[in-house]
């Protein structure tokens, strides 16, 4: 990591997260508008004051926050590589996953795809690992405390 | 499958029930867990199942109130009730030391001034009861203080943050034997057992019940011998020594368990009531 | 006396004490894995109970929560997953602890706090219950409002990088506490029709998410940096000079967590996490704060076992439950017949006393199985990246479905996981957001319900002097760092 980029690429994060609560609490802000209407005759206060209070809040720190002189870096804010970029996608695609091989598939299939990605290059290591774990899950979940999990198309829960 | 979570009050009683059930129908049961949406989410579920008696809904009027305000759900006409597994009545408390100390001046105070009751959310079953209460006894239009569960409301009662409850014997039992509320009526047909000398919203002119009933449904379309089984099934499974202690020891009258007939005209009833306090109160569009 | 002494002969039974020892064992176990928690446990195990008979049946699930609550820590150290949510005040410090290499330590002081906080929440239940129970009586829609005020009033010291950021993270979790219905008013908010939103968003899911999920996310991108860690630390456990340093956290954790625990609208999760604030208001070592703590562990771990005793008081003597685990636990009591109340203590006092030393009994049990296993739990955190955080991310997914059996939790999980790997990356810390979320609904449902039962009229706090202390002691929280600086600075300049 290059020592002299750290502090203004540290200064926009801080502008980059404060644009992004902004736009967060004006959209919330914004959705107090599509609230059903209180029924009359209620007392107290309604459904959107808190909501607003807090969104209202949020932009006034906002403001502050992209004000605010930038801290130092955080050293441990390594910039993803490939392979952390795959390992996300793999994370991302575990839902699809699930809706084809069932929960307990996909975590099997996903602990060796995420694992050979993470590094590891013993396949049937990899493969045992997984196959353990989802056999664990499988019996203290399914078996013993009675939770149905969602299967998939070629693979039951 | 209940739309309560796991181990609340109607959990448990599904619990219950099926500790003897497997025995009766030979068949293993498992309870499904379906909690969104006041009972919406447990409805969805039962709708996407085939009727064929294998999915069977434990429903409370938590789920009347849903459909009245959700119509794109399963109604009362889908489902075919087919017993009924608790009845608890509810009982007007008010704390020791209230200055309301009788019915009468009860209802003499509520008829001056709007009174503070004590239930769960707008627009939940304890708003419509109290709401039907309040008509019935012609009282200006009760305050509702909203809580979380009938804890809160026996505290705020004994602290004095409301003036009235409308609780289960059951939810106040610890205060109600230490004297610390007082109960003016129940408000069920017959004056209950564990309280004779409290007397009943009826004898007092008032004509409205209000009470936490359970029971079970299945959908419309379940073959009419499945249905018959599942109920006679259904009444002995309840019918035995585990599930009658369990009755007794929360409270709650052993002539609970009941048929279809009389849990599906209690159903209706409580529908249109139901329906006629949410319109009356806006909440239904 | 007679009683307890009577109490304590059930125990001499062996298959009392068996139920005890397999409670214990299922409780951590339980505790530990996130998705199933004390309180699903409990709710499934109540149908097999009924045959035990009163004492052992009560024993045994009594055994379950009160290990269930310890169990939790152990995930939140290892790998950042609080398999309860009361443990998310501990993960905070001791997955700190154990990236340094000191999942030993971590675990071991997990261990000795939480049966700390136990004993003693055991022994004022003991002495004090009846009374204690009654100040729940005193604590009305008003008072929990102070209160909550209280707890949220240190979020801008915990945690990340600046009060700013602290802030904001503890505002978006006030935001996140007001989706779904609105219990004063019935309305529904942000679910836009969604069902699975018109319940509120879960608890556990984000937790989940933004504890584990976020930091496998960056795990992933660091996956090259990891410093390796040599067994022999990692096994460590705590010895007297951390007992010592520790001391003065555990006592603080212990009281503020029975006395939290004792007030029915509050549980184990804000015990920690208002344990986790006084700890570090309190502490010599500020600055060790952020950066794994071992104190930071300890104040909450005392903290959310003393409110496992706590929660018993208003259980036992008043009939209502304290948190949602002891509410399956008095539908436990009651299908056994037990009547609880404030006559329990005279007609049921054997039965009673049974029931506190089986939690005493538990308690010890699971101190000397954590400070046992503490060296083989600590060799999970040695466990190689590639295989351990693609398993968290399984779990958290697992964990995230099971308590509901819910898809849309899942997908909050997922949100919550992204979300907390932006904080992570943006310098903002998770602890205001949890703070926040738990304390939030509670700030805005009480202070509508006062409303209400003042008509309308703010002034009614005035008449109320319990609140009107707890605000009192916000305020002198909030000014005193600003007052003695200016102090500091005034002395200076005359010097």
């Amino acid at each position: 990591m290059k020592a002299s980029a750290a502090p203004s690429r540290s200064s926009n994060a801080n502008r980059i997260s404060a644009t992004l609560v902004a736009l967060v609490a004006a959209a919330a802000f914004g959705g107090t508008f599509l609230f059903d209407p209180v029924p009359p005759g209620l007392p107290g206060l309604g459904a959107v004051e808190f909501p607003r209070l807090i969104c209202i809040t949020i932009l006034g720190l906002a403001v502050l926050l992209f004000l605010q002189e930038p801290g130092q870096p955080d050293p441990d804010n390594v910039a993803p590589d490939r392979g952390a970029l795959a390992i996300w996608a793999c994370c991302a695609l575990f839902l699809p996953a699930m809706a084809l091989a069932g929960m307990l598939g996909a975590s099997a299939l996903f602990m060796v795809v995420a694992g050979w990605l993470w590094g590891e290059r013993r396949p049937i290591l990899l493969a045992g690992v997984a196959a353990a774990f989802t056999l664990c899950l499988w019996l203290v979940f399914v078996r013993v405390f009675r939770l149905t999990l969602p299967g998939g198309l070629i693979f039951g829960g | 499958m209940t739309h309560a979570g796991v181990g609340g009050g109607t959990d448990i009683t599904a619990r219950m029930m099926m500790v003897s059930a497997p025995a009766e129908f030979g068949q293993e049961f498992t309870v499904v867990n379906r909690t969104a949406g006041s009972g919406a989410q447990a409805l969805q579920y039962l709708a996407s199942r085939p009727a064929d008696g294998h999915t069977i809904i434990l429903m409370t009027q938590t789920h009347l109130l849903t459909m009245l305000r959700n119509r794109n759900l399963p109604q009362l006409s889908d489902l075919i009730p087919l017993a009924r597994a608790t009845e608890d009545p509810q009982m007007i408390l008010v704390r020791r030391d209230s200055p309301l100390r009788t019915p009468e001046e009860l209802l003499a105070a509520g008829r001056a001034r709007s009174l503070r009751f004590g239930g769960t959310h707008v627009g939940g079953v304890d708003h419509v009861a109290i709401f039907a209460f309040g008509r019935a006894a012609q009282l200006q239009q009760p305050t509702l203080v909203p809580f979380r569960g009938g804890g809160d409301i026996v505290i705020n009662l004994v602290g004095g943050n409301i003036d009235v409850g409308l609780l289960n014997p059951a939810e106040a039992e610890s205060q109600l034997r230490a004297g610390e509320v007082r109960p003016l009526m129940v408000m069920s047909e017959q004056r209950l057992s564990g309280f004779p000398n409290v007397p009943t919203g009826k004898e007092l002119g008032i004509n409205a019940t209000a009470a936490t009933v359970r029971g079970y449904a299945v959908l419309r379309g379940t073959p009419e011998d499945r249905v018959a089984r599942l109920e006679q099934g259904l009444i002995r499974a309840m019918s035995g020594p585990i599930y009658r202690g369990y009755l007794e020891n929360t409270g709650q009258s052993l002539d609970s368990v009941a048929g279809r007939e009389v849990w599906g005209r209690q159903l209706t009833g409580f529908y249109e009531e139901g329906r006629e306090a949410l319109t009356a109160l806006g909440l239904l569009r | 006396m007679e009683g307890f002494l009577g109490g304590l002969a059930v125990l001499v039974d062996p298959y009392v004490m068996l139920m005890v020892l397999l409670g214990t064992v299922l409780g951590i176990f339980v505790g530990a894995l996130p998705g199933i928690s004390g309180s699903t446990t409990i709710a499934l195990m109540l149908p097999m109970t009924i045959a035990m008979g009163p004492v052992p049946a009560i024993c045994f699930l009594g055994a379950i929560y009160c290990a269930a609550n310890f169990g939790g820590s152990i995930t939140a150290i290892l790998v950042n997953a609080p398999g309860d949510p009361s443990a998310s005040a501990t993960a905070l410090e001791g997955f700190k602890m154990a990236e340094k290499g000191q999942a030993g330590l971590a675990l071991g002081m997990s261990a000795v706090a939480s049966a700390i906080g136990g004993i003693f929440s055991v022994v004022v239940l003991i002495v004090a219950a009846p009374l204690l129970a009654q100040s729940a009586y005193s604590f009305g829609p008003p008072e929990y409002f102070a209160l909550a005020l209280f707890g949220l009033s240190m979020c801008a010291a915990i945690g990340g990088d600046s009060a700013v950021k602290n802030l904001i993270a503890a505002a978006l979790g006030l935001l996140i506490a007001t989706v779904g219905m609105d219990l004063t008013t019935g309305v529904e908010r942000y679910a836009f029709g969604v069902m699975e939103l018109s319940d509120g968003i879960g608890f556990v899911p984000v937790l989940i998410g933004l504890f584990a999920f976020g930091e496998m996310l960056d795990q992933a991108a660091r996956r090259y940096g990891k410093p390796t860690i040599a067994f022999t630390d990692a096994a460590r456990v705590p010895g007297w000079a951390e007992m010592r340093k520790c001391a003065r956290s555990i006592w603080i954790g212990s009281g503020i967590g029975t006395f939290i625990g004792a007030l029915p609208a509050l549980g184990a999760t804000t015990a920690a996490l208002i344990g986790y604030n006084e700890t570090r208001r309190w502490s010599k070592h500020k600055h060790e704060f952020g950066h794994g703590s071992i104190e930071g562990v300890a104040g909450p771990e005392a903290a959310n076992n003393a409110a496992v005793g706590g929660s018993m008081v208003p259980t036992l003597a008043l009939g209502i439950p304290g948190s949602a685990t002891t509410a399956i636990i008095l539908a436990g009591l009651i299908v056994q017949g037990v009547r609880p109340g404030p006559h329990l203590f005279n007609e049921q006092p054997t039965l009673l006393y049974a029931v506190f030393a089986s939690m005493l009994a538990a308690n010890l049990f699971y101190l000397a199985m954590g400070l046992y296993m503490a060296r083989f739990f600590a060799r999970i955190s040695l466990i190689p990246s590639a295989f351990l955080w693609p398993a968290v991310f399984v779990l958290c997914v697992v964990g995230a479905y099971g308590p509901n059996q819910s898809m849309g939790d899942v997908y909050v999980m997922l949100a919550a996981g992204v979300v907390g790997f932006l904080f992570r990356r943006a310098g903002f810390s998770p602890a205001p957001l949890i703070m926040g979320l738990v304390l939030g609904g509670m700030v805005e449902e009480t202070l509508k319900q006062s409303l209400i039962i003042f008509g309308d009229d703010l002034s009614g706090f005035l008449g109320r002097p319990i609140a009107l202390l707890l605000f009192a002691v916000t305020a002198a929280g909030l000014l005193w760092p600003v007052a003695s600086r200016l102090l500091r600075f005034a002395r200076a300049a005359r010097a």
